[in-house]
């Protein structure tokens, strides 16, 4: 028997506006239909209209996760085009803000799968590291989401307590290395809901432009940190974890190793970070310009297109998210899947809607 | 495939900026290069469009091994460009949203539905005035 479920776009099971048409047959899934643009914000058309400084704002509203992402793709955008120096210590800061928003993002969406998989005490352990990794950021912002840490040409606030941070992030990494990576890696019953599902295979991941751990987690080894370093990237030692089997166990495992390697990056970022400067001088002129910037983001490729032409005001500012990217390989990946997988599946993506939609 | 062989593979004369190697084209070659960088290690990475005057400019950038390749190329106002979705369907949302934000239209394609818009939603969003005098 053929028959169409439609889910959303404000449904239960669903954390955001999002709307997935089932076709099937039966209990196999034969194609779906997918809608996004619930949360359509017009944030690039803003920020034609808003100054640099307040665009820098504007774009740390982009995703409530990772905020810290945005606002830093942008400003490297501006600096980049202005061939604005970054003090070193600041470039340090911002690693150790990045890693620490994707410490936060991939225990977010641990916690979220956890929970999709019926691992309740799992969600519970998720949640409360990632409540430990939220006191950190805290800790250096004042700031539990937006951190306004980013300014042209270096950053606002100092570490000023990196004794703390690093013995925050230690206690962090042992209970990952304790409970949660053996679960995530190595636990039976996850393996089996997980494994075989939802598989996407490397070729269609880079057909259908896939990013960051979902592709990684399909054999794509690509990761900007280490393939087209920014930042201080180039100087730091990080493994990047790929895994060729594409299904959805594939992507806990990467996102799980994943965790691992940013603790590591922020405690080698706060060993080696020099005295000096947050930033220079209060005022910048940005000349006439343009620039793409890509970032490694939490989810994967955050990718910019940022022109100027002398003014206080941007004259384009493109935003393409990794779940902008990522959503479309839904398709592929539910088709002659089983209904009952289509959530699980949806989920191993890591979506965010509301940055998607911007 | 490396970037340069892929370079080497579309032709043309690039040129390496501070962001990747570019490539400027004519609208109606952008298919054929979509079906020459379709090789084992591309991935593609976005679509940008960009006002030039009356003009519309768009961006093809797709990712070789940590470096960007973009084509190019400049389109007259209400002038159809060939659609890449069929040979990327990563490209599928980026040409709907492209028509959302400024109303550019595919050739090729069966249709181009709204992606961030409702269906009864003019196009253009990015073309709309005002804002600036609040900002």
């Amino acid at each position: 028997m053929s028959y169409t479920i439609p889910i959303g776009p404000y449904h239960l099971a669903l954390e955001e506006p999002y709307k997935i048409e089932v076709h099937c047959e039966g209990e196999t899934v034969t194609g779906a239909d997918l809608k996004v643009g619930f949360n359509f914000r017009g944030i690039e058309w803003l920020a034609e209209r808003k100054n640099l400084t307040q665009s820098i704002a504007l774009m740390e509203r982009v995703c409530g996760i990772c905020s810290n992402v945005h606002s830093m793709t942008f400003c490297l955008a501006l600096e980049r085009i202005g061939r604005i120096e970054v003090p070193a210590r600041a470039q340090y800061i911002r690693v150790v803000m990045a890693e620490l928003e994707r410490i936060h993002s991939h225990l977010l969406w641990a916690g979220v799968a956890a929970e999709l998989t019926g691992f309740h005490t799992l969600f519970m352990t998720c949640f409360n590291l990632r409540e430990d990794v939220m006191d950190l950021l805290e800790a250096i912002s004042g700031n539990r989401v937006n951190y306004s840490m980013n300014r042209i040409g270096g950053v606002n606030r100092d570490i000023l307590c990196p004794d703390d941070i690093r013995a925050g992030i230690r206690t962090i990494r042992g209970e990952l290395e304790r409970s949660l990576i053996p679960i995530f890696t190595q636990d039976r019953i996850l393996a089996a809901r997980c494994a075989g599902v939802g598989v996407l295979a490397r070729e269609d991941a880079l057909a259908w432009g896939a990013v960051g751990p979902l592709a990684r987690a399909s054999g794509v080894d690509q990761d900007l940190r280490r393939d087209a370093p920014y930042l201080v990237y180039g100087e730091l030692d990080f493994q990047v974890p790929v895994r060729a089997e594409g299904d959805v166990f594939a992507r806990v495992v990467v996102r799980a190793l994943e965790l691992l390697e940013s603790c590591r990056l922020v405690e080698q970022a706060l060993d080696r970070m020099p005295a000096g400067p947050l930033h220079g001088p209060d005022h910048y002129f940005v000349t006439p310009g343009e620039t793409t910037m890509r970032i490694e983001a939490p989810r994967g490729e955050v990718f910019y297109f940022v022109a100027t032409d002398g003014t206080d005001r941007p004259r384009r500012v493109k935003v393409r998210t990794p779940t902008f990217a990522n959503i479309p390989t839904v398709l592929p990946m539910v088709r002659h899947a089983a209904l009952a997988d289509v959530p699980l599946i949806q989920a191993s993506i890591d979506p965010c809607y509301s940055c998607t939609d911007r | 495939m490396t970037a340069q062989a892929v370079r080497e593979r579309v032709g043309g004369a690039w040129v390496e900026r501070s962001d990747g190697w570019w490539c400027s084209v004519r609208s109606g070659e952008i298919l054929a290069i979509a079906r020459a960088v379709r090789v084992d290690g591309v991935r593609f990475a976005a679509l940008t469009l960009f006002p030039e005057g009356d003009r519309m400019r768009f961006a093809w950038h797709w990712d070789c091994e940590g470096v960007l390749l973009t084509a190019e190329a400049l389109a007259d106002p209400g002038q159809a460009v060939p659609s890449i979705a069929g040979t990327w369907p990563g490209a599928d949302w980026a040409e709907r949203e492209a028509r959302d934000y400024y109303a550019v239209s595919f050739e090729g394609r069966d249709s181009t539905p709204p992606l961030m818009l409702r269906e009864e939603e003019t196009p253009g969003v990015l073309l709309r005035p005002g804002g600036k005098e609040q900002a």
